[in-house]
């Protein structure tokens, strides 16, 4: 078991100089996950944050193989990669092993790029997707996407007189991609590394596909300062927001278990996304979020007891 | 018409759409449009409309192609690379003979390229896009005002010939924050359901059917003659342009939407020096004012075109033109705009100057 003074003393894939907003976390999930592959990876990057902000023509921040292509296909080009790697090895032409990684953001995994995830996972290509998931598309200026929570203002949902905010619960990624019976996925979050870590070596390890969403708060527009970005996803476990859980060979494995629940208003207050539902008028979406929030809890705990199958 | 209000020309464009009567929008994020989505979502719900944020382009596209199917006004609006995703979409609408509005932000290109403004997407918007025989309508406009009173032409013409209209715009003029006069709310009370919307047999004692399937090849032959009938009326008399000061003019200037926009004023510095030159700019790029270029050919020495792309709309203007007079070309490429004085300067050494 490695320890962070290990993790962090590896090189890492991303040179300093990219242009990411202070306080962002996506450098510290991309920078750990990679340092849990013993062999060389190549990375494929759909259109996103991380994308946008480490190939600033005519630079790059990339120290390690890596493509971006549309919006929509990280997971196709990360098939292609695979498949491709594995004839040239089959005939002799290569003889290194390498780790194969995708990197979307929640538009591109949970939307746009879904239906080429779906297609990846199926078919049961050997590597790893791994979604920083900063709960809308961020990029282009906080439009809500399929993974924004209930209850969130943004660009396309205003908060209003007519509105509190996304009226949907947000898509439960991480079963989806655990239905399409892979040997591993896991929910993780940039507060807790060593656990990323750890996720992230059993996915390279898996014999199979493998899948990771990792919560990265947005200190841009979920609207904070800039130095509470762990806080905010620390305070996301601790009130069962997002707990960090993994699915190993279809079977649930809670990674964190809070000793005593913190109420969900823990994790809203200071983001401005959320300032609207502290109106009176609003008390009752906070209630419906804790009660979402508490039955999902409820749920997992019960996935994990029964160790079902998924 | 009502007061003049500063707005910026990515959003003027929706509340144009809104009051032109867009009863529904579906859209997907990207730069350098974001605004004017985000304006329909929040004026779309005020009004009792719907606004709609898909999980694709792919997506968006084929929810308008089902709001269209209904006889409801229906926008969509994205940029280059969303409009590319767009294309099997566009041309299903087409040969289903249904009415859209869809806006195209059109960037730098191609693949990624950048979110500056450009126009290169001239080809895919006039010449059809998508795949087989079809066309829409292409609307330029080159300020924020134009823009804003051609939203209600798009829906006009979309209903009247039961077509797509592309209104083909850039980041610049998405940018800019202009005056504009918003003419008077189209009055959406007194629209009728059209009598092929597919919304329920009701009454009617036949059942409408919409379709671009044909699986006989003399019957999709038919329908594609339909189709062909349709833009040959069209170009017939839906052809727009703009002449600007093309009265005395030994020269002509081509350009279409930003770029023309910047050409007045070369076109004004020419004039101070006593150079006589004018511009024509096609308004309705799909159809393609020949005719005006056929009837300008002897009287101008040569035409310049100029066009943020490689040489577009300069295969239209060599067709009108008909090889009876030197056709020049000023370009710039991947969202780089050019300036008055750069026109006027590449212009120049065309006359020797």
């Amino acid at each position: 078991m490695a320890t962070i003074q290990e993790i962090v003393s590896r090189e890492t894939p991303l040179a300093p100089g990219h242009r990411m907003c202070a306080g962002c976390g996506i450098s510290p999930i991309v920078n750990t996950v990679v340092a849990a592959s013993d062999k060389p990876v190549i990375i494929a990057n759909a259109t996103s944050c991380l994308e946008v902000t480490t190939t600033i023509y005519p630079f790059s921040a990339w120290k390690i193989p890596w493509v971006h292509l549309t919006f929509e296909n990280a997971a196709a080009v990360a098939s292609g990669i695979e498949t491709a790697y594995k004839s040239l090895k089959k005939r002799g032409k290569i003889t290194d092993d390498v780790n194969i990684l995708a990197f979307g953001g929640d538009g591109g995994t949970y939307d746009i790029g879904f239906q080429a995830l779906s297609g990846a996972l199926e078919r049961g290509h050997k590597f790893m997707y791994v979604v920083y998931d900063n709960e809308g598309y961020m990029n282009t200026g906080n439009q809500r996407s399929g993974a924004t929570p209930f209850g969130a203002s943004t660009t396309t949902v205003p908060a209003g007189t007519h509105s509190f905010g996304k009226p949907q619960w947000r898509k439960n990624i991480v079963e989806i991609a655990a239905a399409h019976r892979i040997p591993f996925t896991a929910q993780a979050a940039v507060h807790n590394l060593l656990d990323l870590y750890n996720k992230a070596k059993k996915g390279f390890g898996a014999d199979g596909p493998a899948f990771m969403a990792v919560l990265q708060p947005c200190t841009t527009n979920w609207h904070y300062d800039s130095e509470l970005t762990i806080a905010y996803s620390r305070l996301a476990s601790e009130t069962n927001f997002w707990p960090l859980y993994e699915v190993e060979n279809g079977k649930v494995h809670i990674n964190y278990k809070p000793k005593e629940r913190k109420p969900i208003e823990e994790f809203l207050k200071g983001q401005r996304r959320f300032k609207h539902l502290f109106k009176p008028e609003n008390k009752h979406v906070i209630e419906e979020m804790q009660k979402m929030i508490d039955e999902e809890w409820e749920r997992l705990l019960q996935l994990e007891a029964a160790q079902v199958r998924f | 018409m009502g007061e003049k209000i500063l707005m910026k020309g990515s959003e003027a464009i929706a509340e144009a759409a809104i009051r032109a009567g867009a009863m529904a929008f579906y859209g997907y994020p990207i730069t350098p449009q974001n605004e004017t989505p985000e304006y329909f979502s929040r004026r779309m719900p005020e009004l009792g409309r719907t606004y709609l944020q898909a999980e694709s382009e792919v997506a968006a596209i084929n929810m308008v192609y089902g709001a269209a199917c209904t006889g409801t006004r229906v926008i969509t609006t994205s940029s280059s690379p969303g409009i590319s995703l767009m294309q099997e979409g566009f041309s299903y609408i087409a040969n289903s003979d249904v009415p859209c509005v869809v806006v195209n932000a059109m960037r730098g290109g191609p693949g990624l390229g950048d979110i500056a403004p450009a126009q290169a997407d001239y080809f895919q918007a006039t010449k059809g896009g998508g795949h087989g025989d079809y066309h829409s309508i292409v609307l330029a406009p080159h300020t924020v005002q134009e823009q804003c009173d051609m939203m209600y032409d798009a829906f006009d013409l979309a209903d009247k010939y039961r077509i797509m209209v592309v209104v083909l715009v850039d980041g610049l003029l998405g940018q800019m924050m202009e005056p504009v006069e918003f003419k008077d709310w189209a009055d959406v009370k007194s629209y009728k359901t059209p009598d092929w919307a597919t919304v329920g047999q009701g009454e009617r004692s036949n059942r409408n059917i919409i379709t671009s399937l044909e699986i006989l090849p003399e019957d999709l032959e038919k329908m594609n003659l339909k189709l062909q009938e349709k833009y040959r009326t069209i170009e017939e008399i839906e052809v727009r342009f703009e002449e600007y000061k093309m009265d005395d003019a030994e020269y002509v200037i081509t350009a279409f939407g930003t770029t023309a926009r910047i050409a007045k004023t070369s076109v004004n510095m020419a004039r101070k020096e006593g150079i006589r030159v004018g511009i024509i700019r096609p308004i309705t790029l799909y159809p393609f004012p020949y005719a005006v270029i056929e009837k300008r050919v002897n009287q101008v020495k040569f035409f310049f075109d100029v066009e943020m792309n490689a040489g577009q709309m300069l295969e239209d203007v060599r067709l009108g033109v008909n090889g009876k007079k030197p056709v020049y070309f000023y370009g710039r490429l991947g969202g780089m705009v050019p300036t008055a004085e750069e026109i006027y300067t590449a212009f120049k050494k065309q006359i020797g100057g």
